[in-house]
């Protein structure tokens, strides 16, 4: 085992926890915990390969700085969308949510 | 005086390092080439991201979710500390533990998820079966492939990161996607406040 490859097995492992997470929250709130879980195993993928492959690491810490960027990015606009579900729906949970129309016309089913 | 007190520390020093010495040549004979402080150090982060991560998925509470969450969150910050990079383990911290957490605090206080909510139920038993193959399937698949694939590379050096290449990458070879990230970060931001903008209706437009 190297340390490329235990790193490696590390982010495999926030993958596969925040997979399962996922699968088996039921609101939208679970679920965007369990996405921050992926992120995050993606950015030490990134750091744990830029340490070790004899490319610039600058590159792949950069890298990660950006995915963090991104998980921000997208946690703000998932909480939004979680209060407008939680405004049209009353609920944000994937069984009510079904429909995601413009015009309102049918709001829950 | 001060010669039999450092004596006596000393003594002491040795008592509580002589088992953990015998313990690391121990683990040393049967893994050899391997620094074997760092793996302890590995399997603790490990294992509290793992401990985190279960409290993530696994709690019918979401605050107690968002408190294993952070827990994942200062674990992985470990995991960048032993790969030499303290500064992205304190932009970890910093972004994920003090931001993106707090957002995720906010949407549970929002919605009002969080004690009696629709996740203090168990999830069904398909959900439950849903889940355990999501959790497998990646590590019996993915798992073998990594340790059989990815090249035998150690560490290249064992010297931190300096941040200042960092920065000078940022306004160099990287400045286009430092632009990119900011733009996107603004639209998100713009976005998120034109979604929960609540219009009020006007005085001549009858209210709903």
């Amino acid at each position: 085992m190297t340390t490329l490859t235990l790193f490696l097995l590390a982010s495999l492992l926030l993958l596969a926890i925040g997979l399962a997470g996922l699968v088996t929250r039921r609101t939208l709130v679970g679920m965007l915990i369990s996405v921050e879980l992926m992120l995050n195993g993606a950015g030490l993928a990134i750091v744990a390969a830029a340490k070790c492959v004899p490319a610039s690491e600058v590159h792949g810490q950069l890298a990660a700085l950006f995915v963090m960027g991104l998980a921000a990015a997208e946690a703000t606009l998932v909480l939004a969308m979680i209060l407008v579900v939680q405004r049209r729906f009353g609920k944000v949970t994937l069984d009510e949510v079904s429909i995601i129309r413009a015009d309102g016309s049918e709001a829950s089913h | 005086m001060d010669q039999v007190i450092d004596k006596i520390i000393d003594t002491l020093l040795a008592y509580i390092w002589s088992p953990l010495i015998a313990l690391e040549t121990m683990i040393a004979d049967y893994l050899p080439g391997q620094d074997i402080a760092a793996l302890i150090a590995y399997a603790v982060y490990v294992l509290i991201i793992l401990a985190g991560g279960f409290l993530a998925i696994a709690s019918r509470n979401l605050v107690r979710a968002m408190l294993g969450l952070v827990l994942t969150f200062l674990g992985v910050a470990g995991l960048y500390l032993l790969l030499a990079c303290p500064f992205l383990a304190f932009m970890q911290i910093l972004i994920y533990v003090g931001a993106v957490c707090v957002l995720i605090f906010f949407a549970i206080m929002l919605t009002r998820n969080t004690n009696e909510g629709e996740e203090s139920k168990l999830p069904g038993i398909g959900s439950a079966i849903y889940g355990f193959f999501a959790f497998v399937l990646p590590l019996g698949i993915l798992g073998p492939l990594i340790i059989i694939n990815v090249p035998k590379l150690e560490l290249k050096d064992y010297g931190q990161t300096d941040t200042k290449l960092l920065g000078e990458g940022l306004i160099t070879n990287d400045v286009f996607s430092f632009e990119l990230i900011s733009i996107i970060l603004l639209v998100a931001m713009a976005g998120a406040v034109f979604l929960a903008w609540r219009r009020r209706p006007t005085p001549d437009e009858a209210p709903k």
